[in-house]
């Protein structure tokens, strides 16, 4: 289905970039592995994704620098001279309440979450250009909903969704669509620190969701994978939902066990 | 005391705003009141100022400054035969 497609998935060395970077494999898709701090994971991503028969190029970049966006784009252009889809998932940022923020932290969080997406689109077109292309960007339910130490996240995924609607509009004319994923937790690595309000120890309130389970990173790319298909072809500039249904039932975020 | 000893320290100091002094060998992250994000900070400025790469996975090993310190002149003395 994406047979011969390249694809760049920023921040996939684990969690659910790495789901992501999997499913696009499975479909065909030769894949673009972005990476920050996890080298040996990324690695493994890259070589599962190998396994797919497909290939995959390994890029360690911030995307919170960007002449480290840069660089990367230059080495894509350089490697595969063309882009087909672009999967803005790395996010980073510290659990703070609003009052407790520096300046350095909400820097930080924007650079990576919000102005990335800006800054890769822009250089992810121009291998766009003539052939159209598709671009998904992962939110979360905390670009709406108020959850413990997650304001700086929570305003930069804001900014994404808004983003993801002028890009969609902008981006229109040249058959490229942009779009949304925003998903409930995510019990990652990375999810779960959020998830205990940047605690260790504590437990998630996160137990499950009117579906019956948490979201899975899987759940998460299989959407992806649909908004980068043909068969999305007219769906624009949309935020897509998955959460199992939790965002519809406020008391399910309040219970334990569901 | 190295000049990639000076170096590691003067990144420290500028990132983690804490006394230069602290920094003995045995000192602890937490010692220097670093948050996840000044470490990260500190990490990617030292492999920008290097030219080297410390990924999480071997920074997540370091017990203390000396180790930090051992580490990072490792990897530029190995940079530096290659």
């Amino acid at each position: 289905m994406l047979k011969g497609k390249v694809a760049l998935v920023t921040g996939s060395s684990r969690g659910i970039g790495r789901a992501i970077a999997l499913k696009l494999a499975e479909q065909g898709a030769d894949v673009i592995i972005n990476f920050f701090r996890r080298r040996q994971a990324a690695e493994q991503t890259a070589k599962d994704v190998e396994s797919l028969g497909v290939t995959a190029k390994v890029i360690k970049a911030n995307v919170g620098d960007p002449e480290k966006i840069d660089e990367m784009f230059d080495i894509i252009s350089s490697s595969f001279g063309r882009l087909d889809i672009f999967i803005n998932n790395a996010a980073s940022g510290l659990p703070r309440s609003a009052l407790d923020l520096d300046t350095k932290g909400w820097d930080w969080t924007m650079d990576i979450n919000a102005k990335a997406f800006l800054l890769c689109t822009q250089r992810a077109v121009k291998l766009m250009e003539g052939r159209g292309g598709k671009i998904v960007t992962i939110s979360s339910l905390g670009s709406y909903l108020v959850l413990p130490g997650y304001v700086a996240i929570g305003v930069s995924k804001a900014a994404l969704e808004a983003l993801t609607r002028y890009l969609a509009i902008e981006l229109a004319p040249k058959g490229i669509c942009v779009n949304t994923v925003a998903a409930s937790l995510v019990p990652t690595e990375t999810g779960m620190l959020y998830a205990r309000g940047g605690q260790q120890e504590e437990s998630s309130p996160w137990q499950t969701t009117p579906a019956g389970r948490l979201v899975a990173p899987e759940d998460v790319a299989n959407v992806v994978a649909f908004l980068c298909s043909e068969e999305a072809f007219m769906i624009r500039g949309q935020i897509i939902i998955v959460d199992g249904g939790t965002s519809l039932v406020p008391f399910s975020l309040m219970s334990k066990g569901g | 005391m190295s000049a990639t000893e000076e170096t590691i320290k003067d990144t420290i100091v500028k990132i983690v705003h804490c006394d230069r002094e602290i920094l003995t060998p045995t000192a602890t992250f937490q010692d220097m009141k670093a948050d996840s994000l000044d470490m990260v900070q500190v990490l990617v400025a030292l492999e920008d100022e290097f030219g080297i790469e410390i990924p999480d996975e071997d920074a997540q090993k370091f017990q203390n400054f000396g180790d930090f310190v051992a580490y990072v002149e490792a990897r530029v003395a190995e940079k530096g035969s290659a």
